[in-house]
């Protein structure tokens, strides 16, 4: 029950735009410093690096670089502190964590994009599978 | 009571008096040996563990122990199953009279009980990812080619 | 399993007429057990209700499809199945007459394709005015016989029966392979008393060894002797037989001794219980867990309907799928039980050898870029495409399309020597068709040894030798036949002594009505072989082998890419040469000279096994095999015929053709099609016959059109083609079962 009380507790609202972007270094670094217990928890040894995690985490945060609205980045953050609880609580399972931080959200495919320029339907899809 | 002073006293000589006091702390020496004096020792075990009897002169349902091989880290389970039923009173046969039943063909080896003994003794079940047998779920075995380079 | 589905087949008629009928017949019966079918439908009170009109419409349709052909129409007689009146051949049997009117006969001995025993006394129906009932199997059927198959009579005879042969029957079921598939198992339900009566002890017997394939059991045997028969008749080897007698007797090879015959699998099909099973699928998986797909096989060119019975990505076991035309009910021991290669030794990934020589998986991109560069660098005259033995039509029409936008006509397929008369159809398929070969009356085998390379087509060949004592002749190296043969030579010498009329067995040819000559393959690989041809068109002529109704001039083949791709025009430039090639493109092939392959040249291997092709290789492009792939294969008598997928690809293996289809993207000349349908119009415009799935095309013969041939024929001996019958491909060499058989049972003999 601890953990889930300390989950759901809602920091006030940021003011300005730099105290949500303090805000999120200070997640940036609490999350880096989980990384050592997660990769232990979750057996992460020999698939990750603690820096490719630091750099998925960054990425995941550069994701929403955009934003500018601190009520948005509140909420936000709200989200990644309540993923970084539920990793940390070992809500998770080691599959997820693979698939979702360490294959990454895109799965393999992702760098497709650029490469494939110009070339037909067939071939895209016979780099993805045989089954099309 | 003349054997533990005749033991004793070579054990001083063999390993020196300080040696054997040591001994004597650390191994619980004194108390094993004293409760052992008057009893007869009815017989060893294959891991070294000597089972004694006294009959007279003790309180009944005591009167059978066993003085472990390891002094230092004993534990119930290393008593083996053939001497079990005779040092808990459910048998009058000893352990090497029990061991001639013992099936030669399928009967195990008797293993302690090794729980908390380190990471080496835990269980993981066979889709662990610490299991280092970790079942293979691929269906087909692939081409090596490292293996095949000898051939060319 | 089969007992029951068929019993399901026949009460949807049934079904049908209960909801289609008026309210007279709604009563009249929807069953699945026949044994209590009396309680069901009262026939007397029937025939009384309504008085039945005259028997145009069947009652039911025949057990099985099972068609009547009448010779002539004075031959039908009417026999009476459960009252209903049957027009039946003469000479046929009480079983096959109620097979007609639809009612199936428990049996366990009977067997369609095999002689008739008749010592189960599964069959036991009541005939009017018999004292006893009679086994149908063995009773022929009379005009006018009323047959009785639901009386309380028969039913109890069943039960009677059924209850000795549990009598020693072990209760293993749970631990028997045969659990779910057995004839003993489902006939106990359907027709077996509800208890026993026995208490003594149940009997036991040793278990033999009959080599690395079958697995027995022999305690749960009943005695049938199908196992005995096969051997016998259709295997034609005397290994197995019948020993004792009474509670002693059982099954066995009379001396400790390995099945040596190469359709040995087939017992266990025809074991109605489970004493003969698999051994490599023993205690593997239960049928009700494994989906079937009904494919064809690529082992030899034969293209033995089979079905591929998997679970999840693997293949657990191979059965053979009837076929009259091609493989009966048998299919040869490297088709049944060659499967585990298919999960050994798999090419999972691209790869690229390095400039240290060892191979290193790269992605599909990667390796394909370096593939088209290296094709582009070479000149277009020193590429060279071969097509493996396994390949099917789709990528074979891939590979000589991609090839010929490169520039390249140097596409061949390997077993097919370099320029055989592609252009005449019939000078390279089986003309007489495998099921023709029964009308022949002498065979004159040239070069080939049928119980090898095509186990079919002996066994086809031994049927008619059976049935019609069809005389064999044989010319090449010594080979150990299932049949009696003449051995006439050994090479073309005693070929040119036929061929110039001096030899006896002329006049033996001249007076055959359907000769037929099988040449072997094999043959191509001569240097003279276009003056070997027309040697044996000579034969054919004198002989008159090939006429207007009959066409006896044969060519076996040996593999199953080998017919699609002399159809589809795969054929190298004469001046072609393996020694100038500088791009190698291997789709499959493992069989060629890999050594005549100049070692400055690209190889790209193509395949879904590590065999001989990858160590020369410079890149491996992983490809799907014919479990995995939609794919046309033409078999040796020219019939097109379809593989279906049964388990997905390993790895990041891809289709033949996509592959190819990409790979002329990468290189810049794309091929215009790009699903299998287009490929497939591709093939339309080449060879239209390769589109008409389960249809033999048949060829017109040109006899003698050909320009006489040059050549000297040189007097070498034949030699063999095969050398290990159990492995000639990729997949077989990785199998594990098929190197135990080689090792044990190539040995023995």
């Amino acid at each position: 029950m601890a953990f889930t009380m300390r989950a759901v507790r809602v920091a006030p609202n940021s003011a300005s735009l730099e105290e949500a972007r303090a805000r999120v270094f200070d997640f940036f670094k609490a999350a880096c410093r989980s990384i050592p217990t997660i990769i232990d928890i979750y057996n992460l040894h020999d698939v990750v690096t603690p820096s490719q995690l630091r750099s998925t985490v960054a990425a995941e945060i550069r994701k929403n670089a955009h934003v500018t609205n601190p009520k948005v980045i509140d909420m936000l953050l709200f989200k990644g502190m309540e993923e970084l609880g539920n990793i940390v609580e070992h809500a998770k399972q080691r599959h997820h964590m693979i698939g979702q931080y360490v294959v990454g959200r895109g799965g393999l495919v992702q760098e497709t994009d650029t490469k494939d320029q110009g070339t037909s339907e067939f071939l895209k899809r016979f780099y993805e599978s045989n089954y099309f | 009571m003349a054997a533990v002073v005749m033991g004793a006293l070579r054990a001083i000589r063999e390993k020196g008096l300080r040696g054997f006091m040591r001994e004597v702390k650390e191994d619980g020496y004194l108390q094993t040996k004293i409760h052992n004096i008057g009893a007869t020792l009815v017989g060893v075990d294959k891991f070294g563990n000597k089972y004694y009897e006294k009959l007279e002169d003790t309180q009944f349902g005591r009167h059978r122990w066993v003085e472990y091989a390891e002094k230092g880290r004993y534990n119930a389970s290393q008593v083996p199953p053939e001497w079990h039923g005779w040092l808990h009173f459910i048998t009058d046969h000893t352990g090497d009279e029990l061991l001639m039943l013992k099936p030669k063909r399928y009967g195990a080896e008797h293993r302690e009980n090794f729980s908390g003994e380190g990471d080496d003794y835990i269980y993981h079940s066979k889709g662990h990812a610490l299991n280092p047998g970790q079942r293979d779920w691929t269906r087909h075995q692939s081409w090596q080619p490292a293996k095949t380079e000898k051939n060319r | 399993m089969g007992f029951l589905l068929r019993a399901l087949q026949r009460s949807k008629p049934a079904l049908q007429s209960r909801f289609s009928g008026g309210p007279g017949t709604s009563h009249s019966s929807l069953r699945w057990i026949s044994s209590t079918r009396d309680l069901q439908k009262p026939d007397a009170a029937a025939a009384a209700a309504v008085p039945e009109p005259a028997p145009e419409v069947p009652p039911r349709t025949p057990v099985g499809g099972a068609r009547v052909h009448f010779s002539s129409p004075e031959d039908a007689i009417e026999v009476f199945v459960d009252g209903y009146p049957v027009k039946i051949p003469k000479g046929m049997t009480v079983l096959q007459a109620c097979e007609v009117a639809g009612v199936d006969i428990p049996r366990f001995c009977y067997h369609s394709r095999l002689s008739i025993a008749g010592n189960c006394r599964m069959c036991l129906v009541e005939v009017e005015k018999s004292p006893k009932p009679v086994a149908s199997c063995a009773m022929p059927a009379l005009p006018g016989m009323k047959i009785k198959t639901d009386t309380p009579v028969a039913k109890k005879a069943r039960e009677g029966v059924m209850e000795f042969l549990l009598m020693n029957h072990p209760l293993d079921c749970p631990i028997c392979d045969q659990g779910g598939e057995c004839d003993l198992q489902d006939q106990s339900m359907a027709f077996g008393s509800d208890r026993g009566r026995f208490t003594e002890m149940k009997r036991s017997v040793v278990d033999k060894n009959l080599g690395p394939l079958v697995k027995t059991v022999m305690t749960r045997c009943i005695q049938c002797t199908r196992c005995v028969r096969f051997a016998t008749e259709v295997a034609g080897v005397q290994d197995l037989g019948m020993l004792g007698r009474g509670s002693g007797e059982e099954i066995g090879t009379y001396v400790e001794k390995l099945m040596t015959s190469e359709l040995s699998g087939n017992v266990i099909d025809i074991c109605p219980v489970g004493a003969l099973t698999s051994k490599p699928f023993a205690f593997k998986a239960r049928n009700w867990e494994l989906k079937g797909t009904e494919t064809i096989d690529v082992t030899d060119a034969v293209g033995s309907n089979i079905r591929i019975d998997s679970r999840g990505p693997e293949v657990m076991r191979i059965v053979p799928r009837l076929n009259e035309d091609i493989n009966e009910e048998w299919i040869s021991d490297k088709t049944r039980f060659f499967y585990d290669g298919l999960k050994r030794q798999r090419l999972n990934d691209p790869m690229i050898r390095g400039p240290d020589g060892r191979f290193k998986s790269v992605s599909w991109r990667d390796a394909l870029a370096v593939v088209a560069e290296v094709a582009h660098q070479v000149k277009p005259e020193e590429i060279v495409g071969i097509a493996g033995q396994l390949s099917d039509a789709e990528s074979m029409m891939a590979l000589k399309d991609f090839l010929n936008r490169m520039g390249s006509n140097n596409v061949l397929c390997e077993g097919n020597s370099l320029n055989t008369q592609a252009d005449l159809r019939s000078s390279f398929i089986f003309n007489t068709t495998i099921s023709g070969l029964e009308q022949a009356d002498l065979f004159l085998i040239i070069g080939s040894q049928p119980r090898v390379e095509a186990p079919m087509v002996n066994a086809r060949i031994r049927k008619t030798v059976r049935a019609t004592q069809a005389k064999v002749a044989y010319i090449g190296p010594r080979a150990d036949f299932n049949y009696d043969h003449q051995h006439l030579g050994t090479g073309p010498k005693t070929l040119l002594e036929i061929a110039e009329g001096r030899h006896p067995f002329c006049s033996t040819l001249a007076s055959a009505k359907n000769p037929v000559i099988i040449v072997g393959a094999g043959l191509f690989e001569r240097e003279d072989k276009d003056a070997i041809v027309s040697v044996v068109e000579t034969i054919a002529k004198h002989g008159n082998v090939v006429r207007s109704d009959w066409n006896g001039l044969n060519v076996l083949l040996l593999n199953a890419a080998q017919a699609a791709a002399l159809d589809l025009g795969l054929i190298p430039d004469p001046d072609y040469k393996l020694e100038s090639a500088k791009f190698v493109y291997l789709m499959g092939a493992d069989d060629v000279s890999l050594d005549s392959i100049p070692k400055d040249a690209f190889v790209v291997y193509q395949g879904h096994h590590g065999d001989r092709g990858v160590f020369r290789a410079n890149a491996i492009l992983p490809s799907s095999a014919f479990s995995e792939k939609e794919g046309t294969y033409e078999n040796t008598e020219g019939c097109a015929q379809w593989t279906v997928p049964a388990v997905p690809t390993v790895g990041d293996a891809r289709d033949d053709w996509k592959i190819i289809r990409a790979l002329s993207e990468v290189a810049g000349r794309c091929l215009p099609y790009d699903t299998l349908a287009g490929v497939r119009a591709r093939i339309g415009t080449v060879a239209p016959n390769l589109l008409h799935i389960d249809d033999r095309e048949p060829a017109t013969p040109f006899i003698g059109l050909k320009p006489e041939s040059q050549q000297q024929v040189s007097l070498a001996a034949f030699g063999t083609t095969i050398e290990n019958f159990y492995m000639t491909n990729a997949i077989t060499r990785a199998s594990k079962i098929m190197a135990q058989c080689s090792a044990t049972l190539l040995k023995q003999k």
